[in-house]
């Protein structure tokens, strides 16, 4: 799991660390270093696909020499190994760095150079799209669910074929969430191709593209937490985009999910998650794990994070009022300073 | 019986159901397409007089039970319900306070009566009542002792962690659990009333009332 990562002249994150939990909601206001520090831990895995101009925080392009980096601690066997990498200009050369690996204490056995490569290699952000979620799938295999959602009916489609269990689990659940529906169908449009349809309690079938944009959001959670092997880091933007907001408790527990295996049945590890939102709703629900929720804080020194554990007397806070009214409140920061 | 249930989840509505119709001793009906929520405290003060207003005007509602957590609140006390004894701090005074301004607000209506109310109070979290019966630790009195900062045994999260065996439980898991532990307790009101007589024992005697 990572622990922290460090973030120095990565676009807005000049000086900033992000401290991270197997699950992790930030919040804050717009052009906060949220996506940017999804965006640094994508990059990071391999720094020579992108140019020192695209990472270096702006202000400082014109500036001589200046190294970017991120540093990301990472936690294998209670052992915490730190990995660098990043770009620089010196000399008036770009470059890059890295990974390069520091153990902070005790010691592995086992190759852990590859076991954080794997782990960083399978990261995905999402941000769905309805259009690509709903859009029938050229059937090959091992598809995965692409950042935009693209794929989701072969996804589906090859659980219900190599895990009916889980498929019919999924189905049960979804069934749950939104209680008009009871199936997932699939469909053939043209020769080696798959659509979505699901059926109504009344017996219609719908199609995909004719589902809300919440709807197919949803569906889309549901099939990643019931993969039977989803990917070991996800980052979601605006979970709560489209769903209403008495079904964010069913997309907090979908993440919870793949998080707490164990408290679900599950044998397989956990995913790592982190979330972005600005919805008040969604952060209510995390009134009992502050230590889960970081508030990205933007003023004249630039970006840093906090945890929502690290304030001093927020149960006194959180007995007047709901989480997500206190931090939009300010009392909490992490809000837009005008207006 | 038409009795709509103000309450955070549906796993929660579900279990203070079964409680309400053991209390009641007969079967209530729900009041159709109306699934009330509350954000929790303090939002339930909030949206209490609408629901309140909702009911008596749009609805063919005989009762509303709601039942609100009291987190690190102080316990609703005896000398509470004396004239004059209220607590400005305590969620069930406050809820009664609220409901009663809003009640004496309402305008007849013809052929409606009075729409009747029971508040409880879950000390400190309704997964409290839930153990009741399992961990006679877990009571009123003991909390009480943790508010005069005395080290007790058990904190809100371990008591999901108790009932539902996670503190990330799912609304089906939740719901499985807590109906489960509603029904349990249904065959002995008298020791719910005893270890949680300030939120519970008046929130049964307020049905009793009706």
């Amino acid at each position: 799991m990572i622990e922290s990562v460090h973030f120095k002249n990565f676009k807005a994150l000049i000086d900033a660390t992000l401290p991270l939990n197997r699950f992790t909601l930030i919040v804050g206001p717009n052009g906060s270093g949220k996506s940017t520090a999804m965006q640094g831990l994508r990059m990071a895995r391999n720094p020579n696909e992108f140019h020192f101009l695209d990472v270096v925080t702006a202000p400082l392009r014109d500036a001589g020499d200046v190294i970017v980096e991120i540093g990301i601690v990472f936690r294998i066997d209670k052992t915490d190994v730190f990995r660098g990498s990043g770009w620089k200009y010196v000399g008036d050369t770009f470059g890059w760095f890295g990974p390069e690996f520091k153990l902070h204490s005790g010691q592995l056995e086992h190759n852990f150079q590859e076991t954080f490569a794997s782990f960083l290699n399978s990261f995905q952000i999402y941000t769905f799209d309805a259009q690509k979620l709903a859009a029938p799938v050229a059937l090959v295999r091992n598809l995965t669910l692409s950042p935009d959602g693209s794929n989701l009916a072969g996804v589906l489609d090859n659980l219900r074929d190599k895990e009916p269990e889980r498929f019919e689990t999924l189905n049960e659940e979804f069934g749950r969430w939104l209680p008009e529906f009871d199936r997932v169908l699939f469909d053939t449009p043209s020769q080696g191709h798959r659509s979505l349809l699901l059926r109504t309690r009344s017996g219609h079938r719908i199609e995909a593209s004719d589902l809300s944009h919440g709807t197919l959001f949803a569906l889309a959670f549901l099939t990643l937490a019931y993969l039977p092997n989803p990917p070991a880091i996800l980052c979601f933007e605006e979970p709560e985009r489209g769903i209403h907001p008495r079904l964010l408790r069913e997309i907090r527990d979908a993440m919870y999910r793949l998080c707490y295996p164990e408290d679900y049945g599950e044998k397989r590890s956990p995913v790592q998650v982190i979330a972005t939102t600005h919805s008040p709703y969604f952060l209510d629900l995390y009134k009992d794990h502050p230590e889960e929720v970081v508030i990205a804080h933007k003023d004249e020194n630039g970006v840093h994070f906090e945890r929502l554990s690290d304030k001093p007397n927020l149960d006194e806070f959180l007995q007047d009022a709901p989480l997500g009214e206190v931090w939009y409140s300010g009392v909490l920061g992490g809000v837009p300073s005008n207006p | 019986m038409k009795v709509a249930v103000l309450s955070e989840s549906s796993a929660d509505e579900a279990a203070i159901r079964i409680l309400v119709n053991g209390i009641l001793g007969t079967e209530t009906q729900e009041v159709p397409s109306l699934p009330l929520r509350s954000r929790g405290w303090p939002s339930v003060l909030r949206v209490l007089p609408t629901v309140i207003k909702f009911l008596h005007y749009r609805t063919d509602a005989e009762a509303l039970v709601v039942v609100a957590d009291s987190d690190d609140s102080p316990i609703h006390q005896s000398i509470h319900d004396q004239a004059g004894g209220e607590d400005r701090r305590c969620r069930l005074c406050q809820l009664r306070g609220v409901s009663g301004d809003e009640r004496s607000r309402l305008r007849p209506v013809p052929g409606r009566s009075e729409l009747k109310l029971a508040l409880g109070l879950a000390v400190p979290a309704i997964e409290a009542w839930y153990l009741c019966g399992i961990d006679p630790q877990v009571t009123e009195a003991t909390w009480a002792r943790r508010l005069q900062s005395e080290r007790i045994t058990y904190a809100r999260n371990t008591l999901k962690k108790k009932v539902y065996g996670t503190e990330r439980a799912t609304i089906a898991v939740m719901t499985r659990h807590a109906c489960e532990a509603a029904t349990r307790l249904v065959n002995d009101l008298s020791q719910v009333e005893l270890s949680f007589p300030g939120g519970f024992g008046s929130f049964a005697r307020d049905m009793r009332n009706w």
